[in-house]
């Protein structure tokens, strides 16, 4: 079997951690999710992957190479072009990134898995592909039982018993939904599917392809099994994802480290005296990070690989990215921080860099120019105000 | 940056007129407000203008604090927006102000609720 990521959306609602990482390589704590889904491919027999990019399409490329290092064979097919040496997006749609890479080379000669590179999920793809064989289908989703009452943020799938789909209503009002199972983004397709999207321009696979497949009456079946979904789709989602993974709700995730006490795990190199710090675990800290005395914890927490923790601050229910510096002055409640951007599990965003914050939250292996002391740290802001 | 002030039942409510409290104006904010800083007033700066306040604009703010409290007088904050209000906390100087919600709950908080 064959599968398609789709890895080229800008991430829009995911700012400002979509700033320098594509969607795909968002990290749930040591992992990007891409990297759970070519796990979970891979599970189910899946050999070759590829994988459409356009924006920050360099971050994807760099860490998965060839897919050697996962089991399996990774290719790109790149959405833009180079003008004057900088890359320039140039994203096709969903279904007009299965065309461009058909018309490539053909690549999707036997039935292919498409997945959303901003979601993870657990669904059994084996029985997937059953089910879609012994339909005999050209093309088939699974789908999701949701609540009614949140039917209007999906495209419900209207399907008859046997699951051949009658039609889509897109966002309905929930008194209006014909039914409550919807379309999450998870497809296999036959390979004569692509013929039936235009060559060399944006299409999109729910919008434009699915209601086409309809209209022709193409054997189009949606299967109902349950599975867990986690789709990151806005900076909250991420957040509860994160949540998530430090109680093991995440599948694929493991909490790293190596538990040194009830609670709290460490990766190798981590520097911390856990007597001479206030600790509430899950709490999970990665490679050769530092935290030191007097430093707070309270998790979920976890602290990323390299990063400094400096005396007094407070880490509470936050996720540092890593080779963040979190300074003494910090408290960090319900965020998710990087040395460049703070954003609550609300969706807030502090501009650190923008804000002159580079005491409380900055690159880990940049010069330290921290003020330790509190009150030294005021007198230096009202300083600060008197130079402006 | 442009502010107004009003007098409610012996409190003085200064509203910031700029939606920026930064390194290009926290100095001449100061500057400007030494008036209305007098021994022992009783303050409220209405936020509910200001989008982003960096490093300066805290300085000026904890420096008006200061100033004020070393005569008798309290100063409080109120109508902060959202991303105001998270950088305040992320630097804790929630702890070191009083923020309020609204202009009548730190008005309230003086005895002087309309």
């Amino acid at each position: 079997m064959k599968a398609l990521i789709l890895g080229a959306g800008r991430g829009t609602r995911v700012q400002p951690i979509t700033h320098s990482l594509p969607k795909p390589m968002m990290p749930v704590l040591n992992r990007p999710i891409m990297e759970l889904l070519v796990e979970h491919l891979r599970h189910h027999g899946v050999r070759q992957i590829l994988v459409n990019t356009s924006y920050l399409s360099g971050e994807i490329e760099n860490y998965f190479r060839d897919g050697a290092r996962f089991g399996v064979e990774i290719g790109y097919s790149f959405e833009g072009r180079m003008e004057n040496g900088h890359r320039v997006d140039a994203p096709v749609g969903s279904a007009g990134a299965i065309r461009k890479i058909q018309d490539h080379s053909g690549f999707f000669d036997e039935p292919f898995f498409v997945l959303c590179g901003d979601a993870i999920i657990d669904l059994d793809l084996t029985r997937f592909a059953e089910f879609h064989h012994s339909r005999g289908a050209v093309a088939s989703l699974a789908m999701l039982d949701v609540p009614r009452e949140t039917v209007g943020s999906y495209g419900v799938v209207v399907a008859e018993p046997d699951g051949r789909i009658l039609g889509f209503q897109e966002k309905p009002a929930p008194e209006e939904a014909q039914s409550t199972t919807v379309n999450p983004g998870v497809y296999l397709f036959e390979p004569s599917v692509t013929e039936l999207i235009p060559s060399g321009v944006a299409y999109d696979i729910g919008g434009q392809l699915f209601p086409d497949l309809v209209r022709r009456g193409a054997p189009f079946y949606a299967l109902n099994l349950p599975f867990r979904w986690l789709d990151i789709g806005k900076v909250t989602d991420y957040y509860e994802v994160l949540r998530l993974a430090m109680v093991g709700g995440v599948p694929g995730v493991t909490v790293p480290g190596t538990e040194i006490r009830p609670g709290l795990r460490v990766g190798p190199n981590v520097r911390i005296r856990p007597d001479a710090c206030t600790i509430r675990g899950p709490v999970s800290i990665g490679a050769s990070a530092t935290i030191e005395d007097g430093v707070t914890l309270l998790g979920p927490c976890y602290i990323g690989p390299g990063a400094v923790v400096e005396p007094g601050a407070v880490v509470e229910e936050s996720f540092v990215f890593e080779y963040t510096r979190v300074g003494s002055m910090t408290h960090l409640n319900r965020s998710i921080a990087s040395g460049r951007f703070c954003v609550t599990g609300e969706g807030v965003t502090v501009q650190v860099a923008e804000s002159g914050l580079d005491w409380i939250l900055s690159d880990a292996r940049a010069p330290r120019q921290v003020i330790a002391d509190p009150r030294q740290m005021l007198e230096a802001l009202m300083r600060l105000a008197d130079e402006s | 940056m442009d502010f107004t002030t009003e007098t409610m039942n012996g409190v003085i409510v200064v509203t910031l007129q700029g939606e920026t409290l930064d390194a290009s104006n926290a100095k001449a904010l100061k500057t400007d407000l030494v008036p209305v800083l007098a021994p022992g007033a009783k303050l409220v700066f209405d936020m509910k203008g200001v989008r982003f306040v960096d490093s300066s604009g805290l300085g000026a703010l904890l420096s008006c604090l200061r100033q004020v409290h070393s005569s008798g007088g309290d100063l409080k904050l109120c109508e902060m927006g959202k991303a105001v209000r998270a950088l305040f906390e992320l630097v804790r100087m929630h702890r070191i102000f009083e923020i309020y919600n609204s202009r009548d709950e730190a008005l309230r908080s003086y005895g002087a609720g309309a």
